[in-house]
């Protein structure tokens, strides 16, 4: 019974810590100039890492990422016949947003905002 | 002992509901109009399964209700460009925000999670090529009900 007890509490703390707001402040985007190539990269490494509101999320290797625009925090990249989600108490579709060689954080368009990640998430790329 | 058992049945019964009838997709697909130019198109569907079948919320776009999760089932919305949020609701309201473009169609499927009370079921967006996969199978249920 007490091994029970202990189970439920286990599942309701999971629950509740998979319960967290994507975090984001606005961010104009500067689109991509209508009419010039927009740059496409091919991730050439997988790369694993963990949101704030604890979820996992995997960039695949061979993934392609258009540009969409420009944001103070970076350049803006959005998947190429994919989509890519933030995933807390709701969901948010998102773009990468790429500072150096680095994903600094995600664009999510629809709410026209910068989410951070607390620490950049190196990123190679095909030349 | 009739009694529990007849209790059990119909308890599980409530659990699993029915799957939706209705064309299938290509069958129906060969009688959707096609998508204006000025507009985009988002099509939400789940996946028949036994888990949750009894959930059967609506689904809300931008806060107009405009079908609802029925396992097996699909329906589409044709709406305007921009940005969108999608909400089903049981005893949480569950929501994914997304933006479509001009002439572009995107795909939401309906998922049934675990809740504290009752299941929940979530929204989230799917690539298209798991979506057509996953639609084959599925029914037309018509739009909002």
């Amino acid at each position: 019974m007490k091994t029970s007890v202990k189970h439920l509490a286990i599942a309701c703390l999971l629950c509740l810590s998979a319960c967290a707001e994507v975090q984001y402040i606005s961010a104009p985007l500067a689109p991509v100039a209508a009419g010039s190539q927009a740059a496409e990269r091919i991730l050439a490494q997988q790369a694993v890492f963990r949101l704030d509101t604890g979820y996992e999320r995997t960039l695949r290797a061979g993934s392609a990422w258009r540009q969409a625009g420009t944001i103070a925090q970076g350049e803006v990249y959005r998947p190429v016949g994919a989509v890519f989600t933030l995933e807390g108490a709701n969901i948010h579709e998102a773009w990468l947003v790429i500072r150096g060689d680095a994903l600094a954080g995600f664009y999510l368009p629809a709410e026209r905002a910068f989410s951070p990640l607390k620490s950049p998430v190196p990123l190679y790329f095909n030349h | 002992m009739i009694v529990r058992r007849f209790a059990l049945l119909a308890f599980a019964a409530a659990l699993t509901g029915c799957a939706a009838t209705g064309p299938k997709f290509a069958q129906q697909e060969a009688s959707t109009p096609k998508l204006s130019a000025d507009k985009g198109r988002v099509y939400f569907y789940r996946a028949d399964s036994f888990v949750g079948g009894g959930l059967r919320p609506q689904v809300t776009l931008d806060g107009a209700t405009v079908g609802k999760s029925t396992p097996g089932g699909y329906f589409y919305v044709d709406t305007g460009a921009g940005s969108h949020e999608a909400v089903t609701s049981t005893e949480v309201s569950n929501k994914l925000s997304f933006v479509l473009d001009k002439g572009e169609t995107k795909y939401v499927r309906t998922k049934v999670s675990m809740g504290v009370l009752v299941g929940h079921v979530v929204p989230e967006l799917v690539s298209a090529d798991e979506a057509q996969k996953e639609l084959a199978t599925l029914s037309y249920t018509g739009g909002a009900q």
